[in-house]
């Protein structure tokens, strides 16, 4: 915990273009909403991999995090329940196994020039995807944040099982902050 | 008694073996799916009771093969975090009976497939 109330992500992203943010599970949701408040007001995408749109709502606003200039971008709702392709705040992709659909909502995203970029998370791309698709999906990703005027932060569980991706992506990403022990 | 069925439904192999495990040794019988498409081949050979179903699987989307399960109460296991409010349209869904958070307790999970087949 006491990594993370230390954490600025402003400032770590100010320095580096990509971060790779390794979390513990039991500190997942406290760690998200602290980098949504501290990134609130600012231009945001927002990617979602594991929770609706609805349920990041739900949650940010119960920590009355500040929405207005985030757009989400939800790969989960379409999956269980009937969805429309957009609405004005968020665009959702049929399923976190769609990397090609989901490669091209992000490519949009980032000619808009948002400042930030989310991605949460890589653990989940992980559940549904093998490794090495895993990896060229993320680091064709980053690739493309480095050509933008934006800046992401993409976030993973710190998990023995997929330490060899972990350790391969951090060589794509400008930098690992790691909040577990 | 005539023992009731389980149908474990998920990708994860250790998620199917060991839930299967634990309701075993509380006297159920449990068979085994490794996806929707498989559980849909499997379920006209045998009688099953209840499906317990990660929600988010390779192959057909689960919200579809729902659609083709009659007569067998479905719980969904999920790690996919939903509203109240979705997770209650959910639940009005014919025969979906539960939503179970992953990562869940082995305890409250046999409370809760208990309270379905009682």
């Amino acid at each position: 915990m006491e990594k993370l109330q230390k954490l600025d992500i402003v400032k770590e992203l100010a320095g580096n273009k990509t971060v790779l943010l390794l979390m513990p599970s039991l500190e997942y949701n406290d760690v998200i909403v602290k980098i949504a408040e501290e990134l609130s007001g600012k231009s945001v995408c927002y990617v979602t991999l594991n929770k609706t749109y609805d349920s990041l709502k739900e949650l940010f606003n119960k920590k009355k995090v500040d929405m207005s200039n985030i757009v989400f971008v939800d790969a989960i709702s379409k999956t269980i329940k009937k969805t429309p392709s957009q609405t004005d705040s968020c665009y959702f992709v049929s399923s976190p196994g769609a990397l090609t659909e989901l490669s091209l909502v992000i490519s949009k995203f980032l000619k808009h020039n948002f400042e930030y970029v989310i991605f949460d998370s890589v653990t989940n791309l992980m559940i549904y995807e093998k490794r090495d698709s895993v990896i060229k999906f993320v680091s064709y990703i980053i690739n493309k944040v480095e050509a933008s005027q934006s800046r992401a932060v993409f976030y993973s569980l710190n998990i023995k099982e997929h330490e060899s991706t972990i350790n391969e992506l951090s060589m794509f990403s400008s930098k690992v902050i790691d909040l577990t022990d | 008694m005539m023992k009731k069925t389980i149908m474990v439904v998920d990708d994860e192999a250790d998620i199917r073996d060991t839930v299967k495990t634990v309701l075993k040794k509380e006297g159920y019988d449990v068979v085994v799916a490794v996806n929707a498409d498989d559980c849909l081949k499997k379920l006209p050979q045998q009688k099953v009771d209840l499906i317990l179903m990660d929600i988010m699987m390779p192959g057909t989307p689960v919200r579809e093969a729902v659609k083709q399960i009659k007569g067998v109460k479905v719980a969904f296991l999920s790690v996919v975090r939903t509203s109240e409010a979705e997770k209650e349209e959910l639940l009005k869904s014919k025969n979906i009976v539960d939503y179970i958070q992953k990562p869940f307790d082995i305890d409250e999970l046999v409370a809760r497939v208990k309270k379905i087949l009682k």
